[in-house]
């Protein structure tokens, strides 16, 4: 197959070679694009240039010269190749017989073009001649380009195989230039056989249209477009046809099976889903011409704002609930995102569980990642175990229920604050010693610490700052306080007079 | 010696049965008798524990003894004395006075070592809690707020500059304590309109309501406004209220008697007027410093309480005489006006006022510059029973306005003449108020001891007397103080340059003498002070900047006797790290202290002394260099128990 694919290019240029001779007389500078001068004037064009040169541009543009392709391709023909290829289900035999017909309406038609040549002084005369003649060479080809499409029809599959299998090969840094330059030609005449053939058949044998078409066909690609535009607009009108009375809704209800697949576009005619809208219009071409066209391909949005679409709308299969048809009370579902999104969030387990909170559970991926992105940020929380987002919802809330109260979550911070505490007195405590001062007052108090140690321990959470209570107790008392009794030390009596604190010392 | 009294108290306790005794404490009412009474005996002791309703405790290690002896009838426990309390000591102090069932009001102001965990034992253990004061804990918060949720009963709740506390507590407080009377959430700045909201709709018992300060919008006095017990509303400094906001008040369906919007940048006369139409009843407006000029409407609409209004606060207004003229004629039972910093106010106004407000007992005419004698005049002519006159910066003011007021006004007790151009014949005339107990002369520097000397004659109740900077004060003067006002509580000596040990020897005898300032006084040493020391024990501030003779003996006797001192700054004295170790060591209750250019005290001395404090300390003024030169363990052990450290950069300036 590759082998061959390669093969038109010198095709091509041996048969420009061949017509070479001709075309610098052929040309006329005032009549570029002549009908019959378009063949002639490519291969002079390309003549100039060797292969290589050749710039995508270009290649654009002789993506639509299929004339000169066409008969390299009835020249190619004439080689043994195709027969080896296993996929072509074509007869080569009458192919062949088809191409040498071909072949001889070409040499019929080549004499004709000589004799005009020959002639050309003549003609300049003999008008009519020269119209006459040029009728029959028109009408000629025109019978050897449709026998040609004809032909190349039966080839088409093997076209589009081809195209698979050369693909890969384009973008090879080593692939051969010529290779790449050629693809696209081919590419381009596989989209346009078949408007191409519509086109002609038509026309049927209208000669002047066919010409003109053959010909646009021929010098911009773009053209053919146009032609297309003009179908879909049958294609709509036909589409019409198929829409809905208004005023009354229509109920779908989508099997369980089909709302659980993993999609979000469903196929209204066979109920295939698709991840995206685009999948499905272009999966929507299977269910016939009218959703081929590029309207309907388009994007939806514009369509819809033109058209009023009918009401649908959509029942839940699940027996019983509100959004099944069979309920006596029955409320539709908009969509079918409506419908997927109600069935499982209603009637399917809730599989997916939250990670940070593990507790909260969705039965849809995106209402998980909803609440991901809010988890941990609900620290408004109710005594109830009620949590918000707000802190007006909380406040509202607990306005509205008796008892209830914002809570407080245990934050480690204050603990840390807490230990740090501790460890500096811990310090501290550290540092009489250091300092060498004798702190006598320690005995008369001693006693009470024992106690303080005891309430610590009833209160269990009083335990990691034993020490610093104790600290509060002994630190740097100074000799001074040797002889007050901390029993019956009134802090509002005077402490000045000893005779005071003898008598509180006895007390 | 110890024997005999026990014997003889028992023979009393054989005839006088506890009842008795009771009856007999009842009706002894002084503090100081009190205490003479507990020190007879140990039965006079044990009936005065059982009369105990309400306990001050001044330092901390004495507080679970004194528990010990009084929970069983104590109702008040007043803590706010000792700061250094934290949850231990609260706890081990509640489990020591384990039936403190009565217990219904404490006050831990400032006490900022208590938190919830603490709060938290109180509420268990007091079940009839009514009353908590925990302002000025700057480490309250939410959590604080939800301990003290527990104790459902709370009536009085007072949470000033509370900083941490947010909505969340609040709700927490409002949910818990349905029965809330009075609450007061000054300073704390992160209550919003949404937890007032609640508090409003939970607590619906309030009272007194105190939301100065905080940062809420017109909404919260929508629905401060359905609060039908309303009486008593603050909201001073309230920034996003306006006028808008003063018209939900306009509905009157709450009970309100007192409204202070002063300092509300954005109230003006239209929403005041709409306050007035709203309360017919209302008694105290305080309007001072909102906007500059009195509205004539506003003015007006006074009339409206004509019978009820008795405080006007203008601070600060624009008050021409022919509006003065009109409140005298509305407001006929005004008791208190205000008219401090108020611009325009002349004699011919005063006098129109007086005319018409024939009760005025308090006026403050704080620099109504313009005012002269004749103003006083009819003052005293009108106002028979003012006690409080206000006339700080009336430089226009002499001695002669001062006769009228000394011998009309016989129940003056306070009056400020700060910067006046008295001499002591103002003292003379003054000195006929005997019931004269708060007297500020600074910058008064022509009264001299002749004028003291007046005033000790006949003024025996001064509790209050301000000398700052009159120079020609010397030690005669103080010792006649000191022999005719003998309840002195506070006694501003700055600068007071002539005054020596010697007056300060005099002044020793003022048991009272709770705070004493000596800045500046250069010629007092330490033996002064010991002096002072020894006699004033109840010393609680004391202030010796600038005392250049001033030694480790002074310090040493403070460290002593004067076990109460909670304030002192020794900035400049000539002490050395033995003394200043000596007096933090050894002062239990000292919070406040400033150590500045202490040039005999080097960084070890420094370090020794803080350590030797023991985290006791709440403030402390440092030099900046001594920043980098204390150890960080020390600054960072005195932070974590709460000590906020000022450093200071100024250059050694000798002479003040």
């Amino acid at each position: 197959m590759v082998p061959e694919r390669r093969r038109p290019p010198e095709a091509s240029s041996k048969s420009s070679c061949s017509m070479m001779s001709e075309s610098p007389r052929n040309r006329k500078p005032d009549l570029p694009f002549a009908p019959f001068d378009s063949t002639n004037l490519w291969c002079g064009d390309r003549h100039g240039r060797s292969f290589l040169e050749f710039s995508p541009p270009l290649v654009t543009q002789s993506s639509g010269l299929f004339g000169p392709d066409r008969e390299t391709k009835s020249k190619k023909q004439h080689e043994p190749s195709p027969v080896d290829d296993p996929v072509m289900d074509w007869n080569p035999r009458l192919m062949l017989s088809n191409l040498s017909f071909l072949e001889q309406k070409i040499h019929q038609v080549q004499d004709i073009v000589r004799s005009i040549i020959s002639h050309e002084d003549q003609f300049l005369d003999q008008a009519n001649e020269l119209a006459a003649q040029q009728q029959l060479v028109t009408a000629d080809l025109t019978y050897i380009i449709i026998q040609l499409i004809s032909t190349a029809g039966t080839l088409l599959p093997d076209i589009k195989n081809a195209l698979l299998s050369t693909n890969p090969a384009v973008g090879r840094p080593g692939s051969n230039q010529k290779q790449h330059e050629i693809l696209p030609v081919e590419v381009a005449k596989a989209s346009q056989y078949d408007s191409l053939i519509k086109d002609l058949n038509s026309c049927g044998g209208k000669e002047d249209e066919l010409i003109k078409c053959s010909n646009n066909s021929g010098v911009e690609a773009s053209e053919p477009i146009p032609i297309e535009d003009h179908d879909t607009k049958d294609n709509d009108d036909g589409m019409d046809g198929e829409n809905l009375p208004p005023g009354s809704y229509e109920v779908l209800q989508l099997e369980e099976e089909e709302i659980l697949a993993p999609h979000t576009h469903f196929c209204l005619i066979c109920g295939k889903g698709f991840k995206r809208d685009a999948n499905l219009r272009m999966h929507m071409r299977g269910h016939g011409d009218e959703y081929k066209s590029p309207a309907a391909l388009a994007k939806p949005s514009k369509e819809a704002s033109i058209e009023p679409q009918p009401l649908r709308r959509y029942s839940c299969p699940f027996v019983g609930c509100k959004r099944n048809k069979e309920h006596k009370k029955f409320q539709p579902l908009k969509t079918i995102l409506c419908v997927k999104n109600h069935y499982k969030r209603s009637h399917c387990d809730k599989s997916y569980t939250c990670s940070r909170c593990r507790t909260k559970k969705f039965s849809i991926i995106a209402d998980l990642k909803t609440h991901e992105k809010h988890c941990g940020r609900d620290k408004w929380i109710c005594s109830c175990g009620t949590t918000f987002s707000r802190k007006d919802k909380l406040f509202g809330h607990v306005a509205l229920f008796q008892g209830h109260a914002p809570a407080i979550p245990m934050d480690d911070a204050k603990v840390l604050v807490t230990s740090d505490k501790a460890q500096v007195s811990e310090a501290s405590s550290g540092m009489p010693g250091n300092m060498g001062y004798n702190f006598s007052g320690n005995t008369s108090l001693d006693a009470q610490s024992p106690d303080i140690k005891g309430v610590d321990d009833g209160h269990g959470c009083f335990s990691p700052m034993t020490l610093d209570a104790c600290n509060i107790w002994g630190l740097a008392e100074f000799p001074h306080s040797a002889y007050e009794v901390s029993e019956s030390t009134f802090s509002f009596l005077a402490t000045g007079s000893c005779s005071s604190i003898q008598r509180n010392g006895e007390n | 010696m110890e024997r005999a009294p026990q014997q003889s108290s028992d023979s009393i306790l054989a005839t006088f049965s506890v009842d008795l005794l009771i009856q007999i404490l009842d009706r002894v009412a002084d503090s100081r008798d009190r205490k003479s009474w507990r020190q007879v005996c140990r039965g006079f002791l044990h009936a005065e524990a059982l009369r105990r309703l309400s306990l001050r405790v001044l330092r901390l290690e004495a507080l679970q003894g004194l528990l010990r002896r009084y929970a069983a009838c104590l109702e008040r426990l007043d803590l706010s004395a000792c700061p250094s309390l934290d949850d231990h000591a609260l706890a081990a102090a509640l489990a020591s006075g384990a039936g403190l069932w009565r217990l219904r009001s404490i006050n831990l102001s400032r006490a900022s070592g208590v938190g919830w965990r603490g709060l938290a034992a109180l509420a268990k253990a007091c079940p009839h809690l009514e009353a908590v004061d925990l302002s000025h804990c700057v480490g309250v918060g939410d959590r604080e707020a939800a301990s003290l949720a527990a104790a459902a009963g709370l009536r009085d709740l007072w949470l000033d500059k509370c900083l941490g506390l947010t909505d969340v507590g609040l709700a927490k407080v409002a949910v818990g304590c349905p029965a809330l009377e009075m609450l007061g959430i000054k300073w704390c700045l992160e209550i919003s309109d949404i937890g007032i909201e609640l508090l409003a709709k939970k607590c619906q018992n309030l009272r007194v309501l105190d939301i100065s300060y905080l940062k809420i919008t017109n909404r919260s006095l929508q629905f401060v406004s359905s609060l039908r017990k309303l009486e008593d509303l603050s909201m001073v400094g309230c920034s996003h209220i306006n006028d808008e906001g003063l018209q939900f008040l306009n509905n009157g369906s709450n009970s309100l008697q007192t409204v202070d919007v002063s300092r509300c940048e954005n109230v003006t006369s239209s929403g005041l007027i709409s306050v007035i139409e709203g309360h017919k009843y209302l008694q105290d407006l305080n309007i001072g410093d909102c906007f500059p000029e009195l509205a004539p409407l506003f003015l007006s609409k006074l009339n409206y309480l004509r019978d009820s209004l008795t405080v006007l606060k203008l601070d600060g207004f624009q008050v021409f005489a022919p509006s003065l003229k009109i409140i005298g004629l509305n407001c006929r039972n005004l008791v208190e006006i205000g008219l401090s910093k108020c611009k325009w106010v002349t004699d011919e106004g005063v006098s129109e006022l007086v005319a018409g407000c024939v009760n005025l007992t308090t006026i403050d005419l704080t620099c109504c510059h313009l005012l002269t004698n004749k103003a006083l005049v009819a003052i005293g002519d009108k106002c028979k029973n003012l006690t409080c006159l206000q006339l700080e910066s009336c430089k226009l003011i002499t001695d002669n306005g001062l006769d009228c007021i000394g011998t009309c006004c016989s129940n003056l007790e306070e009056i400020d003449l700060t910067d006046c151009t008295m001499t002591n014949a103002a003292m003379k005339y003054l000195s006929r108020c005997s019931e004269l107990t708060v007297l500020k002369l600074g910058l008064c520097d022509k009264v001299s001891d002749e004028g003291l000397v007046h005033i000790a004659s006949n003024c025996k109740k001064l509790r209050v007397l301000d000398l700052y900077r009159c120079f020609e004060v010397t030690d005669d003067g103080l010792a006649a103080i000191a022999t005719g006002c003998k309840r002195i509580k506070n006694l501003n000596l700055c600068y007071c340059t002539r005054i020596t040990d010697l007056g300060l020897k005099h002044l020793s005898c003022l048991e009272d003498l709770h705070d004493l300032e000596l800045r500046g006084v250069h010629c007092v040493t330490s033996l002064g002070i010991t002096a002072i020391a020894n006699g004033c024990q109840h010393l609680t501030e004391l202030d010796l900047k600038h005392c250049h003779l001033v030694d480790d003996a002074g310090l040493f006797a403070l460290g002593q006797y004067t076990k109460n001192l909670r304030q002192a700054n020794l900035s400049y004295c000539q002490v050395s790290s033995m003394g200043l170790c000596n007096l933090l060591g050894s002062l239990k209750c000292l919070q406040d202290v400033k150590l500045v250019h202490l040039t005999q005290v080097p960084v070890e001395g420094f370090e020794s002394a803080l350590r030797a404090s023991g985290g006791r300390l709440k403030k402390l003024k440092l030099l900046t260099g001594l920043r980098h030169l204390l150890s960080p363990g020390l600054i960072q052990m005195l932070q974590a128990r709460g000590c906020r450290i000022r450093w200071v950069d100024k250059p050694l300036n000798l002479v003040p």
